[in-house]
């Protein structure tokens, strides 16, 4: 497939504004509600998903493309030619082998953050290992695959989209922060607003639906 | 080291068991694709249900259908392709049926997951309705019309879903042009043979 | 601990959604019909009933440092299997549903219960409580697609409710109209909450 600068700027702009991952696909939500109360914490925690989004993508698509898929290409195939007649179709295993290489990959980026920025990793605390369970990972691995996304295409699209999901989250933190400090009704206090505070910004992102490039 | 040894065999007997429930299901998913393919080709070329329908799906993206009003080949009735355009949210695919010519005779769209009560409403049936409404206006269509009003063609958007109306619209273009070529030179291969009836 | 307790628990005072905070992450879009929403449900409800029972089945000999990726297995076990079952036997709701399914992984109520729950509890407990968090779930998940559907739709579960003059707040089918609804179902239940509360304590000044 032909590398395309401006297919790769479409799908960056779509994945950071037009379908961003939290306010027009409404995943990644846990940690979207459990973590943005503080700029700090937001930040690293986002880095840490944009990094693990981008790796995820890179290593399902590969493994998706060559073991997976029933083409003349499938390394299966390939390694056990003389004994089987076609290529092996194992795209229902898709689910289970994306989980668990994503477990590994959030274990091994715990392991980093661990020795290299003790203190991220204590004020990350439980939602680190959580980034297993964020269904933006395992979402924009699935997502790649069924666009049909090329390498490249996929790679951008992973760490584009955890682009996204970052930036909603320090938009989210940053006016979390001042709303602790003000009046509100005791019901509403803590996830209710919070919530609210998402709808309005799902609200103005949508006004990114109309944005084309030619 | 004996940890891995217990995920690998917890993850192989995940796998195993997976295995064993794909060997029923996909007899069936397949069967029900098929079902509903063959389906909406006789939907998109009117006439065809009591003929024949050939195949010509070399590698599936680039293949057609052509569809016969008899159980041979004498009365071509046109041909049917899938068209496969990136929406807003999701990637579209639409069946579409067209005339030797090119000239649009229905379209009907397979699967989509855009924006509901905007991008959706290409599937919308009116109350008192039998079909889409967004899609019926493609009928009958010559194919150098087909683009949505915004690019000068006579297809009109849906409100506020411009980007579904068009990449549907857009897709749809596309693909007869690719493929007009191939049904020309198997038309000129037809008129050469002594039982066409000529259509 | 009784059968009754952990039913109440599952679907009231411990509700997965409003209360735990569990399962709406990757739950919350599929909540934009009750049809939608009520198939959600009775997938999650398989696998949460099923992963529940199996985890519980083998806790004793799940060695404690590798129990989650386990479990991980299990359920994404589970769900794959749901997924198949659903394009074979119910190609629609299948469709509509989409990249949701395989997302029932990732929900946190499933991987939450399994070490809250079922990696401690005996079999029959741990898939009462599958059953009852998974009705929990549903009841929910629906509540949420009620207010949807027929606020932004003028449907439930695909009926028409009110005649061809009624405009749908087509707000209400988008992203934004999902955190509002639960964003006031949360407030109005805090709300009760508190009221509760002051109603056990006599006011302290």
């Amino acid at each position: 497939m032909q590398m395309d600068i401006q297919s790769l700027l479409i799908i960056s702009i779509s994945a950071v504004f037009i379908s961003n991952f939290v306010l027009s696909r409404i995943l990644g939500l846990c940690p979207f509600i459990g973590v943005s109360k503080q700029l700090d914490s937001a930040l690293g925690m986002g880095i840490a998903v944009i990094f693990v989004m981008g790796v995820a993508s890179a290593v399902t698509w590969v493994i998706y493309q060559y073991l997976m898929l029933p083409s003349d290409q499938n390394l299966i195939y390939l390694l056990l030619k003389g004994h089987i007649q076609n290529p092996p179709n194992l795209v229902y295993l898709r689910t289970l082998v994306f989980i668990l290489v994503i477990a590994a990959l959030v274990q091994f980026v715990e392991m980093v953050i661990q020795k290299t920025s003790p203190g991220l990793y204590r004020a990350l605390g439980i939602y680190l290992p959580l980034i297993t369970t964020n269904c933006t990972v395992l979402g924009v691995s699935i997502l790649n695959i069924d666009s049909n996304y090329n390498f490249i295409e996929s790679v951008v699209n992973g760490l584009m989209s955890g682009i996204g999901f970052t930036l909603a989250l320090i938009l989210m933190s940053g006016i979390r922060e001042k709303l602790e400090l003000a009046n509100l009704p005791k019901a509403m206090r803590g996830t209710p607003i919070a919530f609210i505070l998402a709808g309005l910004m799902a609200l103005a992102f949508l006004g990114f639906s109309g944005l084309t490039i030619r | 080291m004996r940890f891995v040894v217990i995920l690998g065999l917890v993850t192989a007997l995940s796998a195993g068991a997976l295995a064993l429930v794909n060997q029923i299901t996909d007899p069936v998913i397949q069967t029900r694709g098929r079902e509903a393919l063959a389906a909406a080709v006789t939907l998109v070329l009117p006439g065809s249900e009591g003929g024949l329908i050939l195949t010509h799906d070399q590698n599936g993206e680039t293949g057609y259908f052509a569809g016969f009003r008899n159980p041979d080949t004498t009365d071509l009735i046109g041909y049917a392709f899938r068209s496969s355009s990136q929406g807003y949210s999701s990637t579209i695919q639409t069946l579409v049926g067209v005339d030797s010519s090119g000239s649009i005779l229905a379209i009907h769209v397979l699967s989509q997951q855009e924006t509901p009560g905007l991008g959706t409403r290409c599937q919308e049936i009116r109350r008192g309705e039998t079909e889409p409404w967004w899609q019926a206006q493609f009928k009958g269509k010559r194919i150098s019309e087909v683009a949505v009003d915004k690019d000068n063609g006579i297809i009109q958007s849906i409100t506020g879903a411009t980007i579904t109306s068009r990449a549907i619209t857009d897709g749809i273009r596309k693909q007869v042009h690719g493929l007009l070529p191939r049904w020309n030179t198997e038309a000129k291969g037809q008129a050469s043979r002594p039982n066409r009836s000529g259509s | 601990m009784k059968i009754k307790e952990v039913i109440s628990k599952g679907i009231w005072t411990e509700n997965p959604v409003f209360r735990l905070m569990l399962g709406i992450c990757p739950t919350l879009a599929t909540s934009t019909s009750v049809q939608n929403a009520i198939g959600m449900g009775i997938a999650v409800i398989f696998v949460l009933t099923f992963s529940n029972l199996l985890i519980s089945l083998i806790r004793s000999i799940v060695p404690d440092k590798i129990r989650i990726p386990i479990f991980i297995s299990i359920i994404a076990t589970f769900v794959t299997i749901v997924d198949l079952i659903m394009a074979a036997y119910v190609p629609d709701l299948h469709k509509s549903l989409g990249l949701f399914i395989p997302l029932i992984v990732v929900n946190c109520i499933i991987l939450g219960r399994a070490e809250a729950f079922a990696y401690k509890n005996t079999i029959l407990f741990s898939v009462i409580d599958g059953i009852a968090m998974g009705i929990g779930f549903t009841v929910a998940l629906s509540l949420i697609a009620t207010f949807r559907e027929i606020l932004g739709n003028g449907t439930w579960l695909g009926n028409p409710l009110f005649g061809s003059s009624f405009e749908p707040a087509l707000l209400m089918i988008l992203p934004s109209g999902a955190f509002f609804t639960i964003a006031f179902i949360i407030a109005f239940l805090n709300d009760l909450d508190q009221r509760r509360k002051r109603h056990d304590k006599p006011a302290v000044q």
